[in-house]
């Protein structure tokens, strides 16, 4: 057969030079960049991190728990419990808090009291606390009520002993205006 | 009559198909790449050469194609449009691969003797085919696009950014090469 010319040969053949087409894979990998992976769902995410949930569930029903406790606790404080009785703790505290005040102005040795003596001179020693959750435990009992007032009192009472035994040993007003005079 | 309507019907379809397409739908795309694929296929396999690179060339062509549908403005010249978005990709992978457009001729070639039988000489697919195969990559680029692709000289010389005499000088050369190659596998049967 003569040679044809060379481009006439590939017109007339040109079906022939086709080969097949792509393999799956192609769109396959064109599919997965279209449709990029949905998000899950809650329900789906709880699904694989059960113990996960499961740990943030206890968590939140322990907080749900304590906060609840705490909001109880709150309801049950002295002036909630016995609101006639505030008016009283705040008179005496504000008293004895001033004393305090008073006697911490004089050195250590002067004063002359323990560790142990000293925390016992302090507002919410242990008598005060249990007296304050028994009135709690019990809102309406008058004897108790009248226990902690007593307690007030003594304690004012002991403070103002202190305090005028102090004074006669070293008075603090007169010590700093000697000081002052010796500047 | 009938072929125009026809055309009016495949018209309306390709509109109505890209229209779907300009709007992302996945369905759309997978029409249309079942509509191209197979013979934008051959084009990558035609310029790279290799299956595995032909693959990967049609994907990121695809890939394009579908992003970039929107700008798409004339259904009518989807055809076109497509092609030469594939031929860019087959260009862009042929330069990562360092193929000069302007090489040397480097063809090792059994020189042409009186010996050759003119009458025994026949142009057959697979030979045209193997001859193209062996031909220096850029011979078979500036080859395959205008053979093959019908683009034209000048065409072709914007693509590569070379001379349209440059083209036209390879072509010949290149035509030259299969025509030696299938003359030379014709002799050794």
């Amino acid at each position: 057969m003569p040679e044809k010319s060379f481009e006439d040969f590939i017109r007339q053949h040109r079906p022939d030079f086709e080969e097949h087409g792509p393999g799956p894979g192609v769109w396959a990998q064109l599919e997965k960049e279209l449709r990029p992976p949905k998000k899950e769902t809650i329900i789906q995410q709880l699904g694989r991190h059960w113990l996960k949930a499961a740990a943030i569930l206890v968590l939140v029903v322990n907080s749900v728990v304590i906060y609840q406790f705490l909001q109880m606790k709150k309801a049950q404080h002295l002036e909630n419990v016995s609101p006639e009785l505030q008016d009283a703790k705040m008179y005496y505290t504000s008293q004895i808090e001033q004393r305090l005040q008073d006697i911490k102005a004089y050195p250590a040795s002067v004063v002359g009291l323990d560790s142990s003596a000293r925390k016992e001179l302090e507002l919410r020693n242990e008598t005060y606390q249990v007296l304050e959750a028994e009135l709690i435990q019990n809102p309406g009992n008058e004897r108790i009520k009248a226990a902690m007032v007593h307690y007030y009192q003594l304690k004012l009472d002991l403070l103002d002993k202190i305090l005028d035994e102090l004074k006669e040993k070293q008075p603090v007003i007169q010590k700093q205006s000697n000081y002052e005079r010796e500047i | 009559m009938q072929a125009s309507t026809n055309n009016l019907n495949q018209t309306t379809i390709t509109d109505h198909l890209v229209d779907r397409c300009k709007k992302g739908d996945v369905h759309a795309f997978r029409e249309l790449y079942n509509a191209y694929s197979a013979a934008m296929y051959n084009i990558c396999l035609r310029m790279t050469g290799n299956a595995a690179d032909a693959e990967d060339t049609l994907q990121e062509a695809f890939m394009q194609i579908f992003k970039n549908i929107e700008r798409l403005e004339s259904a009518s010249s989807v055809t076109a449009w497509i092609k030469r978005i594939v031929v860019n990709h087959c260009l862009s992978r042929l330069r990562k691969k360092k193929v000069y457009f302007e090489e040397v001729d480097n063809i090792d070639l059994v020189e042409e003797q009186g010996g050759i039988d003119e009458d025994s000489f026949a142009w057959t697919v697979a030979a045209i085919k193997d001859a193209i195969h062996i031909l220096p990559q850029g011979y078979r680029t500036v080859l395959n696009l205008y053979i093959f692709e019908e683009y034209s000289h000048k065409e072709i010389a914007a693509m590569l950014d070379i001379s349209e005499s440059t083209v036209k000088t390879q072509y010949m050369r290149a035509k030259d090469k299969v025509r030696q190659i299938v003359k030379q596998k014709n002799v050794i049967r």
